[in-house]
């Protein structure tokens, strides 16, 4: 089932019946009492005699949101053109005389104006006279480009055409752009060690220090892991989602303990990713769909419900 | 007679096809009945819903509630203890008292509750923003209120009943209710209001955070109460954020812009932005929403 964000995706799991596993969001569980100790951040590993061992680590989700509203499909466009077309044929008379000084320039623009709105919501027999494709041309996505004639625009700029909604890099296939897929949600994957060696796609993430907590060991193991050149938003102090994965023993022993990586998610406000090219190798932004192929079985079913599906 | 008809009946069958002869007259299209302002009444109650995406509800919806959810979640691991009864126990059995309200000791002071307890029905979320203005000198002369009715008219696009709703107020009337020597009597318009909900209120809010409050002269941000002021007083705990603004604000609405020499006089405004959020601390949390929304905050 699709959700369009992440906190209608918990309204519906909630009503569903909500499983215990080891590894989970956070924010869907608030009604099943959780029993695993989530141990004081300031320690890295606790050393009470009988409390087994963790080693903690902070990860971060870090988030493109949207740069372009959704695309309507066809079904909503006709819906809002028909609810248009019934405001224009209902709306009370527009008081020219109070906005337009008579005769006027400014009203005689408007005059023109609204009769092309007229046409191209009610449609006629005049609609089928095309106008002069002279000053006004249409880019590739239909879109009046405004001409640059002075006597037309009344000594104003002219409006700058916007960028297409399809960028560059979604048709070169760009990974690594921010401008790629600007509806989406894009998620920042980077190439690197995990806890047992392997190179493998995963968040940022490292571990805490002595007496630190959770949001500035995220930002500090951001900067660490994708350098200082991203303007980057910790969205909160609380982690949204734990990973623990089943480690055998011997794994166990020498990172030194049971291993919990935290999820805090954060936002992308200004730069790019500059990997050292040493501990990570590569980076990607990517949606929810395109992270599922590439990162663990478990991995991805602690962190699948905390990503947006659009 | 029978050749006749052996004549007739091939060009009986050619015209089968299609009938020539009509079967019915041509409907009379009745021109529709209007009403006393001459304004056509369509037949049925035409309503008219959204006509446009809003791209703030957009916005809210993709990226500001999940990030609410994870900055306002308070984890509350065991359920919460059910609230004290309000009054000593007695028989529900008495006719009596059986179906009575039963209000609880002391009040029940609302703005004291704890917030509801965090999941993802109850995200702070806007709900309505009402912009209010009130005019000194219409104690004097109602007239001086036509200004800021059309103003206001301009700034929200509201409108009495606009587009066959009937819960669409448009802008209103404020009427004085107290008697205060020599300023307000009861029952003279003394200021005028407007509500706006759903896109309507979308797009005001964008045009305020896009075109006026960057324009604004000496504006670092909307002042907010120091961290020592209480949580749990009434502005605190009712979630709505209120602010002013000065006259000046009024020509940089590009509605008003466009004919600022029309409006006779330049007033200021105050707006509620209404939220759910409620219990202690709602108001920073109805603060949180609308950073969200781009409006600065600052700290006094």
């Amino acid at each position: 089932m699709w959700s369009r964000n992440v906190a209608s995706a918990c309204r519906q799991r909630t009503k569903a019946v909500c499983l215990r596993a080891p590894s989970r969001s956070l924010a869907s569980v608030a009604e099943t009492t959780s029993t695993t100790a989530s141990p004081a951040p300031s320690s890295s590993t606790s050393d009470a005699g009988n409390a087994p061992n963790v080693v903690l680590n902070a990860a971060v989700v870090l988030n493109r949101s949207p740069i372009l509203t959704r695309t309507p499909t066809l079904f909503e466009r006709a819906y809002y053109a028909y609810q248009s077309r019934i405001q224009r044929a209902l709306f009370n008379p527009f008081p020219t005389d109070f906005y337009f000084k008579t005769g006027s320039l400014l009203e005689k623009k408007f005059a023109k104006e609204e009769k092309l709105r007229e046409r191209e919501a009610f449609g006629g027999p005049w609609t089928l006279k095309r106008r002069k494709q002279g000053p006004t041309q249409l880019d590739e996505d239909g879109i009046l480009i405004a001409s640059t004639d002075q006597t037309e625009n009344m000594g104003e700029e002219p409006i700058e055409a916007p960028a297409p909604r399809i960028h560059e890099s979604d048709r070169t296939g760009d990974v690594k752009s921010l401008d790629r897929m600007g509806e989406r949600n894009l998620y920042l994957l980077i190439r690197a060690k995990d806890h047992t060696g392997k190179e493998v796609w995963r968040f940022p993430q490292g571990g805490l220090q002595e007496g630190e907590f959770l949001h500035q060991a995220a930002l500090r193991d951001l900067q660490a892991e994708c350098g200082v050149n991203m303007d980057t938003w910790i969205v909160g102090k609380k982690p949204i989602a734990v990973y623990q994965p089943s480690l055998p023993e011997s794994v166990k022993k020498t990172l030194g303990g049971e291993l919990y990586t935290f999820f805090l998610k954060a936002h992308i406000l200004a730069g790019q990713v500059r990997p050292d090219g040493k501990n990570v190798t590569d980076f990607a932004w990517l949606t929810k769909q395109e992270i599922e192929p590439r990162v663990e079985k478990d991995y991805w079913a602690s962190v699948k419900d905390i990503l947006s599906d659009f | 007679m029978s050749a006749q008809a052996a004549v007739r009946s091939p060009r009986l069958v050619s015209t089968a096809g299609r009938s020539v002869r009509r079967t019915k007259p041509a409907p009379t299209v009745k021109p529709l009945k209007r009403d006393e302002k001459g304004v056509p009444i369509p037949h049925v109650n035409v309503i008219v819903r959204d006509t446009h995406r809003s791209r703030l509800a957009d916005h809210y919806h993709t990226t500001l509630q999940d990030d609410l959810m994870y900055m306002t979640y308070v984890h509350e691991p065991t359920p919460r203890k059910p609230p004290r009864p309000p009054r000593l126990s007695y028989d529900p059995n008495d006719p009596y008292t059986k179906h009575r309200y039963n209000p609880p000791l002391g009040g029940n002071r609302w703005s004291k509750q704890p917030p509801p307890p965090s999941a993802p029905d109850n995200i702070v979320q806007l709900e309505r923003i009402q912009i209010h203005t009130m005019l000194k000198n219409a104690t004097s002369s109602r007239v001086n209120l036509l200004g800021p009715i059309m103003a206001l008219r301009a700034i929200s696009g509201a409108n009495e009943k606009a587009g066959g709703q009937h819960t669409a107020e448009g802008v209103e009337l404020v009427r004085g209710r107290k008697n205060i020597q020599g300023w307000v009597r009861p029952g003279i318009p003394v200021g005028v209001k407007v509500d706006l909900k759903g896109p309507q209120m979308y797009d005001f809010l964008s045009v305020l955070v896009e075109f006026v409050l960057p324009r604004l002269r000496d504006f670092q941000g909307v002042l907010m109460e120091g961290p020592s002021s209480r949580l749990d007083k009434m502005s605190a705990a009712s979630g709505v954020v209120s602010f002013g603004l000065p006259p000046t604000a009024l020509g940089l609405f590009p509605q008003i812009e466009v004919n600022m020499d029309a409006y006779p006089q330049t007033f200021g405004m105050h707006i509620h932005f209404m939220t759910n959020a409620k219990g202690v601390g709602a108001q920073n949390r109805a603060r949180a929403l609308l950073s969200g929304f781009q409006i600065p905050f600052a700290r006094s």
